[in-house]
């Protein structure tokens, strides 16, 4: 059983992903080109016209301290978004062929998520050639986070898509929670220069420790895993269990309300 | 006994009420706290049977008798909201014209995703692709988007992926009835010969001589529940028979003159060993005992005749076209027996009328209506078996 959900996640998984680059000869190409004029635009934006300035420490464009934490939120978002919608999106065949649901939001969500981090490859790479020290050293400590970081993504993509069937009006809600949930996270600022105790407040925030642990790995060559690294494996492990939980819960009265 | 492949025992189905987002958040939480929602209309209730492997069923009833939803049920798409569903061994499913194809994508690559639903890996999709192929026989539009295949081709596609899949169990809905006529004759000739080779078929087919021919028990759904379970034949020939009476009902062709003054019908049935509603074996005699009675002391006229259960005419006689004159019993009333001896008729549902006629056999006073059926294994058409041979 479990190969056979694995063929099928494959099979499941190429066709999100020819879904989202509909043109296989081009669609590679927008890989790369988009994240670079994306990265363009915000050097634009951050560097030339707000003339932001990186924290104390460190010696690099605004841009490329943005970028190392901007790609991994997006896949996040992106894949929870995606993923939230897969259920309802999927609704005709979920009503008429007896297909392992979680399976359709672990595509989806994967798709997008797996997309970003192609992404984020093309951005650290320029970000290197253009002479940005990065550690290379933290790469596999940086993997792992991103892992946990996909766990957590895979949670909360489960629990969501299901919820979604019953509330629709979460498919309107949840884009702008999600801003709101970016300019909560230390990704466009860093949290020492907020005022007083406010910086410690984003603590309670679970993805400003993401960032935190990515820009230590990249920036500060941290790369021996430690306890913050295990609890974030630990909670997305325990999101994912709640989210699958709920969706089997769920599950069998999809089609009665699709 | 044989492998057991499906088992649902107490199976009920209720849709709940999903109109208003409140209706749907209430289902939500009720569903979160305990598993399931309150409320909702009722589709399917009290459905227990088993199949077992090498005993096909067909599933038949009326529109909205709940098939399609039973169908689902079985194939899992659906859970039923009470009762349970065992499953054993593979299945594959053709429920519904292009279900599980997406319309963007070309036919191949529909074709794997299907594959993998059913449980094929890749390796063995490419070792069959082949056979699939040809068994279709659509062509180079294999490469095409499906959304520009006519019905037949999505069909042949969808048929030819189940048929290389050989599962344990082969669920369908009256989906073959889209292809043409060789293609049709393909499918049939696949299924009989996946019949012959041990498979096992749960069809849903409204017509009953293909169910007769590939099924061994028949289950009636009427307003989703079991109306009757059991051989084919017996299932089938009770069902055409409502069917019939149905008709009969709608379009008025019901005769009932009863209470007439003068002569009159008292009582008539058929003599046979059982209680309830009359049933007959093909061939066996059937006797009719009436009683009649006469306002004048004159002997009355009877006239027996037998009608399919829609109404039409199978065969009727007076007691006079024989020369028969009935007997006065000792309360008054006129008596008279009368065999029809080995009954020609066919397996169904038919209708026994006894009518009594004045005295010179003209005018008609009374009629009395018995329904019986006749049992029987027999594909032969029409109403009556006539007498042949055949000569080679």
């Amino acid at each position: 059983m479990a190969v056979l959900s694995g063929n099928l996640f494959v099979d499941l998984l190429h066709r999100e992903l020819r879904n989202r680059l509909v043109n296989a000869a081009t669609g590679w190409l927008w890989l790369i080109v988009t994240p670079l004029l994306l990265l363009s635009v915000y050097g634009l934006v951050f560097g030339v016209i707000f003339q932001a300035r990186v924290p104390a420490g460190l010696d690099m464009p605004f841009v490329a301290w943005l970028a190392v934490a901007l790609w991994p939120w997006l896949a996040f978002s992106d894949g929870v978004l995606r993923g939230s919608l897969a259920i309802q999106q999927n609704a005709a065949l979920i009503s008429k062929v007896a297909v392992p649901r979680p399976l359709l939001t672990l595509s989806a969500q994967s798709a997008a998520f797996l997309l970003q981090m192609i992404g984020y490859l093309v951005v650290l790479v320029t970000l290197l050639a253009l002479g940005v020290p990065l550690s290379l050293r933290s790469l596999p400590f940086v993997l792992l986070v991103l892992f946990s970081l996909y766990l957590f993504s895979v949670g909360l993509a489960l629990l969501l898509s299901a919820v979604q069937v019953f509330v629709r009006d979460l498919e309107q809600l949840l884009p702008t929670l999600f801003m709101f949930w970016f300019f909560l996270t230390p990704i466009l600022y860093a949290p020492e220069i907020l005022p007083g105790d406010v910086g410690r407040w984003l603590l309670l925030n679970p993805m400003t420790w993401w960032m935190e642990e990515i820009r230590a790995g990249l920036f500060h060559g941290k790369w021996l895993p430690d306890l913050t690294l295990f609890a974030l494996l630990a909670g997305s492990l325990f999101t994912v269990w709640i989210g699958y939980r709920v969706f089997e819960r769920l599950s069998p009265h999809f089609e009665d309300f699709l | 006994m044989s492998e057991l492949l499906l088992a649902l025992s107490g199976v009920r189905k209720t849709y709940p009420p999903t109109v208003h987002s409140t209706q749907r958040f209430r289902a939500f939480l009720q569903i979160l706290a305990r598993g399931r929602s309150a409320g909702g209309s009722t589709v399917l209730q009290d459905i227990d049977f088993e199949v077992r492997r090498g005993e096909s069923l067909a599933l038949i009833g009326a529109n909205g008798a709940g098939k399609s939803t039973l169908l689902k049920i079985i194939t899992g798409v659906l859970a039923p909201s009470d009762g349970s569903v065992e499953r054993h061994g593979s299945q594959a499913a053709l429920l519904e014209l292009g279900a599980g194809f997406d319309p963007e994508y070309t036919g191949l690559e529909n074709l794997r995703l299907n594959a993998a639903l059913l449980g094929l890996s890749r390796r063995e999709v490419d070792e069959k692709l082949d056979d699939i192929l040809a068994f279709a026989d659509i062509g180079a539009s294999i490469h095409e988007p499906v959304k520009h295949y006519s019905s037949g081709m999505v069909v042949r596609l969808g048929f030819a992926i189940v048929a290389s899949v050989s599962p344990d169990l082969l669920i369908t809905d009256e989906i073959l009835a889209v292809g043409d006529e060789s293609f049709q004759k393909k499918c049939i000739r696949w299924i009989e010969n996946y019949l012959n080779r041990g498979g096992t078929l749960l069809m849903v087919s409204h017509n009953m001589y293909q169910v007769q021919k590939l099924c061994r028990h028949a289950l009636w759904l009427d307003g989703g529940k079991p109306r009757a379970m059991g051989d084919v034949f017996d299932v089938t020939q009770s069902y055409l028979a409502w069917h019939e009476r149905k008709d009969a009902r709608e379009s008025g062709h019901a005769t009932a003159h009863a209470g007439a003054e003068g002569y009159s019908v008292q009582a008539m049935h058929i003599v046979s060993g059982q209680d309830g509603e009359p049933a007959l074996d093909m061939g066996e005699d059937l006797t009719v005992r009436l009683s009649l009675r006469s306002p004048d002391g004159r002997a009355p006229v009877a006239l027996v005749g037998i009608v399919r259960a829609d109404g039409t005419p199978v065969y009727g006689v007076a007691s006079d076209h024989d020369g028969v004159v009935l007997r006065q019993a000792d309360d008054g009333d006129y008596v008279a027996e009368i065999c029809f001896r080995d009954l020609p008729l066919l397996p169904g549902g038919y209708v026994l009328r006894g009518h009594a006629m004045d005295p010179e056999g003209l005018r008609l006073f009374d009629t009395v209506e018995v329904n019986f059926t006749v049992k029987g294994r027999s594909r032969e058409l029409g109403l009556i078996r006539l007498r042949h041979d055949w000569r080679v």
